[in-house]
């Protein structure tokens, strides 16, 4: 096992900047989910890890060894591609041994090791056949295997699950998680899947533009957004935002220009103590035990979630209101600002 | 059910009456010519059984032909196949060169073979031509490329070679862009050279483009006319007469019909048996995805 470090590790096509100067670190055995939106640079940034593309500035470094200037191979990191990347000529077994035989292990240790994470991910009915006969899990399955088999330091995932159906990702999310648990290896997980980011991670890097937002555990970041983007962007349905005008003075701190709240803090009655005034129901998502309750305030979408068991009607009309602690407050350039206790 | 059989039979007519009209009646009055003797004037047919595949199986000339044939083929499919194979993994390196090479090298494909083995004609020109004028600044005495028996050969096949280049590397290179970056990506994160990845990845993921390039280019050059016609008209000394050019003498120079017919048919099988054997052998080595 292996830490991953990052100092200003900057990368450019040409001269158009993707990453822009990021510090990150990700202790030996940690699960470290990069999430963000498409095109924000989580991808590439995975990739300058791996050795898969070339860093502009700054250094990586595995295991205290900066490796910029190193192949994938000699990395000792494995990846994990989202289209699987299978080799299709050959078998399951074959696809799993390919890294051992070029790196000339012994055909005793490549059996044994094949043949363990065969067991340890259910593939070994399938060891002989091809993956184009294998189902989208099963290939999910054996890209996984392919890189437990190399033992490697450092995992890298990139988007894995987002190629599978809803119920097979829970599936397959889980079964990382174990791997993960039994491995206690280092892995950085790349997802555009906000889900998948919370309920993998040990740390989350919430990424946006070729920046990192914010850093931290699942639920502080969750609880204690950095930014406007952060709050937005973990949680779903995601945070509701308003103009801060529309609250009463003395509730909203100096510099704020939004104020956010989530669905969850969303009350429809008047028992919370800030009055948001008359909302109008527009869309009612029932989930089973909770629904979703998209409302129209003075002309701004707000949700709120709730666990009634009769949901209100369309076109209702009802007071919304929050608690004062559910409030984050965000300044024009959204940023975060912290009310003054 | 029957109205849909009828819609299909109606939408696949065109295609069958062409093929009925120029290449199944075609290849039956072939087989039913190859069985007659036929006289030039009159066109009566008298029947002869037999007697054109004794007669060719009993000519040197023919068997000359054949082996030229065989020759020809080899000296083109190999280095063709493989040339164009070395361009199209370069070419698919640098992709801002890819498609303005492309072009370049689909040139010749796209003139006629008359055109291009015009274009030939002046270059291996013995005292007037380019090659010869370029060996000579090399201090080398060029040969009379086209009127040697020994170089014509080898001079036609260079021709075809170049014709075809372009064919084999648009395929080569669609092979080669189907097989996904990833996997690619994969064999390196798995520790594998280039030189592995090409053998133990690329190779088998293109092997139904390269099996394919092969049995056309086989048959390609098995049927090769145009260029032996207008470089070397057979010659010198029936240097080139391939089995194709052999059968055009004795049909259109000749007029023996029925003889000429005896060696389409046999010329037929040839091909038949060239590409059953390929399919025969490339069977464990083709990969389809």
């Amino acid at each position: 096992m292996a830490s991953v470090e990052l100092r200003q590790v900057s990368k450019s096509f040409g001269n158009s900047p993707i990453i822009h100067r990021i510090d990150l670190s990700v202790p030996s055995g940690q699960f470290l989910v990069l999430v963000g939106p498409s095109g924000c640079g989580k991808s590439t940034l995975l990739r300058m890890v791996a050795g898969l593309e070339d860093v502009s500035g700054g250094d990586i470094a595995i295991g205290g060894r900066v490796v910029n200037e190193l192949t994938p191979k000699e990395r000792g990191v494995a990846m994990v591609f989202q289209n699987y990347a299978l080799y299709p000529h050959m078998t399951v077994e074959q696809n799993l041994s390919f890294g051992l035989k070029l790196a000339k292990c012994s055909s005793a240790d490549i059996t044994a090791r094949v043949t363990d994470a065969a067991r340890i991910l259910g593939l070994s009915d399938q060891l002989k056949k091809k993956p184009g006969q294998l189902s989208g899990g099963q290939k999910q399955r054996v890209a996984m295997g392919r890189a437990m088999v190399r033992q490697p330091a450092v995992f890298l995932f990139d988007e894995p699950l987002s190629n599978l159906d809803a119920q097979l990702r829970v599936r397959m999310r889980a079964e990382i998680s174990l791997l993960h648990r039994r491995t206690k290896a280092t892995i950085v997980y790349v997802t555009h899947d906000q889900i998948e980011a919370m309920t993998l991670a040990d740390q989350i890097a919430v990424m946006r533009a070729g920046f990192l937002e914010q850093v931290g555990r699942p639920l502080d970041v969750y609880n204690d957004p950095a930014t406007q983007f952060v709050a937005s962007f973990i949680g779903t349905p995601p945070m509701n935002f308003l103009p801060a005008t529309m609250f009463p003075t003395g509730a909203v701190p100096k510099g704020a220009v939004t104020v956010g709240f989530r669905p969850e803090g969303t009350i429809m009655g008047t028992s919370g103590q800030i009055a948001l005034g008359r909302a109008k129901v527009r869309l009612v998502e029932p989930l089973g035990t909770i629904a979703y309750v998209h409302l129209d305030v003075a002309g701004q979408p707000v949700t709120a979630e709730t666990k009634a068991l009769v949901a209100p009607a369309l076109d209702l009309e009802l007071p919304l209101s929050v608690e004062p602690t559910a409030l984050f407050f965000f300044d024009a350039a959204g940023k975060r600002v912290r009310s003054q206790p | 059910m029957k109205r849909q059989a009828t819609q299909a039979w109606l939408l696949l007519s065109p295609a069958l009456i062409g093929l009925a009209i120029f290449t199944i009646y075609p290849a039956l009055q072939s087989f039913y010519l190859s069985l007659h003797e036929v006289d030039p004037y009159t066109a009566a047919r008298s029947w002869v059984g037999l007697a054109n595949y004794g007669e060719l199986a009993r000519s040197t000339d023919y068997w000359a032909s054949l082996q030229t044939s065989l020759v020809f083929t080899l000296a083109t499919v190999i280095p063709g196949v493989l040339i164009s194979l070395g361009i199209a993994v370069g070419l698919d390196q640098s992709p801002y060169f890819k498609g303005f090479f492309r072009t370049i090298f689909l040139l010749p494909v796209a003139i006629s073979s008359a055109m291009a083995a015009m274009l030939w004609v002046f270059i291996y020109n013995p005292t007037a031509g380019y090659l010869n004028y370029l060996l000579g600044l090399l201090g080398v005495d060029g040969p009379n490329w086209l009127g040697d028996p020994a170089h014509a050969l080898a001079a036609v096949a260079i021709a075809t070679v170049w014709k075809e280049l372009g064919f084999n590397i648009v395929f080569f290179l669609a092979g080669l862009n189907a097989i996904p970056g990833e996997i690619q990506e994969a064999a390196t994160m798995d520790g594998a050279s280039a030189w592995q990845r090409f053998c133990r990845v690329t190779m088998p993921l293109l092997s139904p483009t390269l099996f394919f390039v092969m049995v056309v280019s086989v048959i390609n050059s098995l049927q090769s006319f145009g260029q032996i016609h207008i470089l070397t008209g057979g010659g010198p000394a029936g240097a080139t007469t391939t089995m194709v050019y052999g059968l055009y003498l004795e049909a259109f120079v000749n007029f023996r019909t029925g003889y000429a017919s005896a060696q389409a048919v046999l010329l037929f099988l040839l091909i038949m048996i060239a590409t059953a054997l390929q399919f025969r052998l490339a069977q464990r080595r083709v990969h389809y995805g």
